[in-house]
């Protein structure tokens, strides 16, 4: 009677193989080893790459099984970013600026140090004070707690406030998106706190491993973005499965039977908008080390949108989908926004594919949405059913 | 004897229009009730009223041994207190299986953390199966409910109401695009499910209505025209006029 959850979820234990699989063999062909097919830059790519999958399967939980149409989760992917950017970069700086105290006769005040590190990294908007909300960027341990309470804490009240007026549907979806527009717009001023529009940088260099080298910094975090993936999706497979799934399905399909069958509906989807959130920072937080920089754009409310189409066009309902999804796009994504497909000419005109690739994007949303909307992960439904 | 549940001079206006007027009603802890009348004569307001999903203008709705009221109580919270409703439209969860429906609906811990906890155990499964053993789904436990056909759904749902171990069971016309031989079984699932709790039925078809043989409420613009046997009530003139002669008119 009594099966374990992942005796009853075959296409779990599916998924953490080809991922483990992948990730040794990324391993091998990395510059680490010496074979060096793939580079480090590729490695970052695909680093990034798998955390995109990450938030891309929260995405899909919040959206495919509960129904909470939310634009606004690439918003806890970069406060994420942020919470971890603040403590690489003040560790950094502070590296930096007592070695450059170090020849120095009369040894600095913790004060002089402290102006120094402000100067350095407040420098480009004009100011040197620290920020009430840099208290705890000195301390790693604090930071990568604000990774995952920051995220949690903002959903938390965003989402009691949302769900406890019974907002539904489309008004959900564009309060969300005026979420995360308010937060990037906060973050794009010189005196939130942050650095304005050149938000925090350097952020591939990682304090107290200065003499690594990126090809091997770059594969520690693409294992490291590989384990958290295989373990968010067993997180969120053994959520949506189980009795738990059942309820939040029936809430996807119809919230007021739920009610009626005694069910606090507001407590499971803030159970779910938050948990989903928490998991959208922590993959943010290791994305952003691999991206090197963060600034408020990445918070723009087009990138919450543009996760909804990768779990659109993957398949929602279905974590696997959800990761092909984002893999598949993100990396076509960046094929072709950067350069890597031939510009067609026509004669009359020539297609160039950083500008029409926004455009095929939009015909391809649309096209699964009328013709598939399965989406690519609808194509194992065929699969299965040859087989048996 | 108390009573069950005791709704007293209940109003609801909707944009000025009294949906339920002065209404006075009460429920026995076991009996099996139909509400007849005339489209808009109030009898889902009522259930709506009863469930918590619309809040009376004026007016009491009281509860239980402990006389609680339930009008300042959530829709979930009065679903726990006892009171399980059936709409009018089967609304089974269709994307899953048909245990996976009875199991959500089984009478057990309804918070988020004890639900994500949710071991599945032998008497769990045997509850389960001895519902779907009532309403006719015994060899349809592994389906999904997507597939069954309407009546199956009605008696699903139904099903899930049973689940719910409620004291008060509100169904909203079980037998409408129903066969007779589903309509003669629906009335025996209803009757048997009286025999411990209240049952409230509201139906149109007369026929129905005679075959569950039991007290009728007639409503009327919102209140209560007449109470009594069917023979009692459809041999009153006022409700010949107002709802009988209509229908056969």
């Amino acid at each position: 009677m009594r099966k374990s959850f992942l005796a009853e979820n075959p296409s779990v234990l599916w998924f953490i193989a080809i991922l483990a699989v992948f990730t040794l063999v990324v391993t091998l062909l990395s510059e680490v080893t010496g074979v060096g097919l793939i580079s480090t830059s590729f490695v970052k790519t695909l680093g990034k790459t798998l955390c995109l999958c990450l938030v891309a399967i929260a995405m899909d939980v919040v959206w495919g099984y509960c129904g909470i149409l939310s634009l606004g989760h690439f918003a806890f992917f970069g406060i994420g970013g942020y919470a971890i950017g603040m403590w690489l970069m003040y560790a950094r700086t502070e590296g930096i600026v007592i070695e450059s105290f170090a020849g120095q006769p009369i040894p600095p005040t913790p004060q002089e140090v402290s102006d120094a590190i402000g100067n350095q990294i407040f420098g480009v908007v004009g100011s040197s004070e620290f920020p009430l909300i840099w208290g705890f960027a000195d301390s790693l341990f604090l930071q990568l707690l604000m990774v995952v309470l920051v995220p949690g804490l903002l959903a938390l009240v965003f989402g009691w406030l949302a769900f406890r007026s019974r907002v539904t549907g489309v008004y959900l979806s564009i309060l969300t998106q005026a979420m995360t527009l308010a937060l990037a717009l906060y973050l794009f001023q010189n005196d939130s706190g942050l650095r304005g529009n050149n938000g925090l940088s350097g952020l591939q260099n990682i304090p107290g491993f200065e003499d690594a080298s990126q090809a091997s910094i770059s594969i520690v975090f693409f294992i490291a973005s590989a384990v958290a993936l295989a373990a968010g999706y067993v997180f969120f497979a053994w959520i949506v499965s189980g009795k738990m799934g059942s309820v939040i399905k029936g809430i996807r399909d119809n919230e007021a039977r739920v009610r009626f069958l005694g069910y606090h509906v507001e407590s499971y989807k803030l159970f779910v908008f938050t948990t989903t959130a928490v998991v959208a920072g922590i993959a943010g937080a290791l994305y952003y080390p691999q991206a090197g920089i963060i600034n408020p754009g990445e918070i723009a409310p087009i990138a919450s949108i543009y996760l909804a189409v990768w779990v659109a066009i993957g398949g929602r309902g279905r974590l696997y989908g959800a990761v092909i999804g984002a893999a598949f796009v993100s990396l076509l994504s960046s094929w072709f926004t950067g350069g890597g497909a031939p510009d067609i000419n026509l004669g009359f005109y020539v297609i160039q594919w950083t500008d029409w690739w926004l455009v095929l994007l939009g015909f391809s949303f649309v096209a699964v949405t009328l013709f598939f909307p399965k989406g690519i992960g609808g194509l194992f439904d065929l699969l299965v059913r040859k087989q048996s | 004897m108390s009573m069950l549940l005791e709704v007293s001079g209940v109003t609801v206006t909707f944009d000025g229009f009294r949906a339920i007027n002065n209404l006075s009603i009460n429920f026995a802890p076991t009996e099996l009730r139909a509400i007849i009348g005339p489209n808009g004569a109030g009898k889902t307001t009522f259930m709506d009223i009863v469930t918590g999903k619309t809040k009376p203008d004026t007016g009491h709705v009281i509860w239980g041994d402990r006389n609680i009221s339930l009008l300042g109580m959530s829709e979930s919270q009065i679903a726990r207190e006892g009171i399980g409703r059936k709409f009018q439209k089967p609304t089974v969860f269709e994307a899953q299986t048909v245990r996976q429906n009875l199991a959500m609906a089984l009478k057990n811990p309804r918070g988020p953390f004890a639900v994500l906890m949710h071991k599945k155990t032998r008497s769990n499964a045997e509850r389960i199966e001895a519902i779907a053993g009532q309403v006719g789904l015994s060899d349809s436990l592994t389906r999904v409910a997507g597939e069954l056909s309407h009546g199956q759904k009605q008696w699903l749902e139904i099903g899930m109401l049973l689940a719910q171990e409620p004291r008060l069971m509100l169904v909203d016309e079980p037998a409408a695009g129903m066969t007779p031989e589903e309509r003669e079984k629906t009335t025996d699932i209803l009757k048997e499910a009286a025999k411990t709790r209240a049952v409230v039925v509201v139906e149109h078809d007369m026929e129905f209505v005679r075959r569950l043989d039991c007290k009728v409420t007639v409503l009327h613009e919102g209140a209560v025209l007449a109470e009594g046997s069917l023979d009692h009530v459809t041999s009153n003139q006022t409700v010949i006029d107002v709802y009988l002669g209509r229908a056969h008119a």
